[in-house]
């Protein structure tokens, strides 16, 4: 059953990629997103077994992945319709293809209890992304695809050696063989591995697979990916792919704080993360106010929640991890509306080719849109973490935690969140409400805005009245992976 | 079980002085004629850890990595150099000694983290371990060092071969034939790349300065 999730949009993948015609194959591929959406819902019945075998984390994020797959896949069609001569058949044909592969590639990882099929899905949802960043087969384009495929490539050889390590590092407590792979195995074990051979491992975890999740210094790949690739698989359905990076560092702090707990030879692991999480915060505090175009300005927020999620499991406690918790799965559903909201306002001025995102093309959107306006502010103004929005929650748990447990670093945290507040709320104006470019008519806003309103209603909803069961769900994970 | 080592240890070396020399060539032909020759002696390896470890899994890598590694990406890199006419040296970003300062920097940083460790691995486990290390990093420090896309891919190759020698060394470890599998498909769709999109131009001015261009038309 958990199994269907996953191999569905590779086999997905192929049929799509061979037949149909642009428009039929992005109905298609919603309607696939649509189902494998349902399936992820379905898998909390049963968590599988073995290789494949989700947690409860695994579980949540992969429903998350798979709502936001369906909701970017039904903008998508929008999409596609608007820019059906930027691309031709064959080429859309494998765009389509690979959302699939991007889609199972993060249910994979999310889903898999091995460290070896996590490594090899990353692996899979990066040669994917990078072969869709390159589809406009512009120069820029080609320059980014290449830039993210050098620096990936780093990365998951970095990682693939860490994984092999942490095997190693198993040795004395599972013995060789597949267990000493399994996270669940690991995470029992973890007091007997090795700790300093676990340490140097993570080290190499942590840069491998947070190239992935764009930390400084590892970022460079992503704002140029999401400014040149084709705007919804590059930008809204990235940060899914982001999620699976930050998780696979969470499970790697887990095993190396239960064997520090449990006085064994490894460094604690708060520290990496806390600086790590730091320089991303920061770095992007201090550039975020000097970006013109609006997928980049977007891609670098992208690397400012990487980096407090990090930071909140640098902290560390079953509070703070719950709060990066939070953190990830509002961002991911407030990003992924924004680029939705974003393709549609380049939509209302014409176009939606890369170049199109400056924020001075795109200023008085009030004057072409009201509905589309207010919810792209709304969007936006969530980005900042200032109440209603719901990463106000999930920035003050982990505040109050930073400030109870390692108060030193709480001032760069606020000033790092205060900036990047700052340069956000300063283009919103402008924006939304500014003098538009002469010759500007109103149009109608199209039908995904709707979309865009659901996710803001979810955000504000898991924020200030999780339902239960989730709430539930997310504490439990936060306390055994503390 | 003595000879098992030294030849072990061998092979690990040859691999090693491989990568190293990488960063001393100036010319592509030269390097990949280095990287075919450490990727030869990497399936030997495989197999011989094979041998020595009774896995078939690794007799399986071995002849993955002689025939993919060893004779068709050296072939199909040659094509390459050959089409696009890039037979002259090729820019380094940095004087050739210093790279190679560095480069021993690397080993000795690499011997210095991994040895004390892994005390309690097997001794054949640790030093493979650290030649290992050495040979990811030195493979890194020529993509740095050369500004050639050509010559960045050869050392991502190189790398690659150093996460290979890694894996066959660990005692036991299931996936090793998968693992060079998957990073084969990573070579493949480097290599691959270069031929269907055509970054010709980029070759000669190189990647990075076309890079900052993106830069240049402002973000």
């Amino acid at each position: 059953m958990i199994l269907l999730p996953i191999i569905l949009p590779f086999l997905a993948a192929i049929a799509l990629g061979v037949l149909g015609k642009p428009r039929q194959g992005a109905i298609a591929n919603a309607a696939l997103s649509f189902v494998v959406f349902l399936l992820t819902l379905a898998a909390f019945t049963s968590p599988g077994s073995g290789l494949i075998h989700a947690d409860a984390l695994g579980l949540l994020f992969g429903a998350l992945t798979g709502f936001i797959a369906f909701t970017t896949s039904l903008a998508n069609i929008g999409y596609v319709r608007g820019a059906e001569s930027r691309l031709t058949p064959p080429l859309w044909r494998l765009y389509h293809a690979l959302c699939q592969v991007v889609l199972g590639a993060t249910l994979l990882g999310l889903y898999a209890d091995n460290i070896g099929l996590l490594w090899a899905s990353v692996e899979i949802a990066t040669i994917a992304a990078t072969l869709a960043v390159s589809l406009p087969r512009t120069a820029s384009a080609l320059e980014a695809a290449w830039k993210y495929f050098i620096l990936g490539g780093v990365g998951i050889a970095l990682a693939l050696f860490g994984t092999m390590l942490v095997y190693l590092a198993a040795q004395p407590a599972l013995g060789p063989g597949l267990a000493a792979m399994s996270f669940s195995a690991l995470s029992s074990h973890a007091a007997w591995m090795d700790g300093s051979l676990l340490t140097l491992a993570f080290v190499f975890i942590l840069f491998g697979y947070g190239t992935k999740a764009a930390l400084v210094p590892l970022h460079g790949w992503l704002p140029d990916a999401y400014a040149e690739g084709p705007a919804p698989l590059t930008t809204a359905l990235s940060s899914p792919m982001l999620n699976l990076a930050l998780i696979a560092i969470l499970r790697f702090r887990h095993l190396m704080q239960a064997n520090v707990a449990s006085g064994g030879t490894a460094m604690p692991p708060g520290p990496f993360l806390i600086v790590l999480g730091l320089a991303s915060l920061l770095l992007v505090g201090f550039s975020l106010s000097r970006r013109r175009d609006a997928r980049r300005f977007f891609g670098f927020s992208s690397i400012e929640h990487s980096g407090i999620a990090i930071f909140a499991f640098g902290i560390g406690g079953p509070a703070a991890i719950f709060g990066g918790l939070l953190h990830m799965l509002l961002q991911t559903l407030i990003k992924s509306a924004l680029f939705i909201a974003l393709i549609r306002a380049a939509a209302l001025r014409g176009s939606t080719a890369p170049g199109n995102y400056s924020f001075s093309h795109l200023r008085g959107l009030i004057h072409s849109n009201k509905y589309t306006a207010w919810l792209l502010g709304g969007a936006i103004f969530a980005l900042t973490g200032l109440p209603p929005s719901g990463l106000f929650a999930s920035e003050f748990i982990i505040i109050s935690q930073t400030v109870q447990r390692n108060p030193w670093v709480s001032a760069p945290l606020a000033l790092g969140l205060l900036l990047c507040a700052a340069a956000i709320l300063r283009n919103i104006g402008p924006l939304i409400f500014g003098p538009a470019p002469p010759h500007t008519k109103p149009v109608k806003a199209s039908p995904e805005m709707h979309l865009v309103a659901l996710h803001l209603a979810l955000v504000v909803v898991l924020a200030f009245a999780m339902p239960g069961p989730i709430l539930h769900l997310l504490s439990s994970v936060s306390g055994a992976l503390q | 079980m003595n000879f098992t080592f030294s030849l072990a240890h061998l092979m690990g070396g040859l691999i090693l002085l491989c990568a190293f020399s990488l960063l001393s060539q100036r010319r592509l032909a030269a390097m990949i004629t280095l990287y075919q020759l450490q990727a030869l002696t990497l399936s030997a390896a495989a197999v011989w850890q094979g041998f020595a470890q009774h896995e078939i899994n690794l007799y399986l890598t071995g002849i993955i990595t002689l025939a993919l590694k060893g004779l068709l990406l050296p072939i199909a890199l040659r094509q390459i150099v050959i089409r696009f006419n890039l037979t002259r040296a090729v820019e380094s970003t940095m004087p050739m000694a210093l790279s190679m300062m560095l480069g021993v920097g690397l080993i000795g940083i690499a011997v210095l983290v991994v040895l004390p460790s892994t005390m309690s691995a097997v001794s054949l486990t640790r030093e493979d371990l650290a030649i290992a290390l050495s040979v990811v990093l030195l493979g890194l420090l020529v993509m740095t060092a050369r500004r050639s896309a050509l010559a960045q891919i050869i050392g991502f190759l190189s790398t690659e071969n150093g996460l290979v020698l890694a894996a066959i060394g660990m005692p036991g470890m299931p996936f090793v034939a998968e693992f060079s599998v998957a990073l084969l498909v990573l070579l493949a769709f480097l290599v691959v790349g270069i031929f269907l999109l055509r970054i010709r131009e980029h070759f000669d001015t190189l990647d990075i300065t076309g890079i900052e261009d993106i830069e240049r038309r402002g973000r």
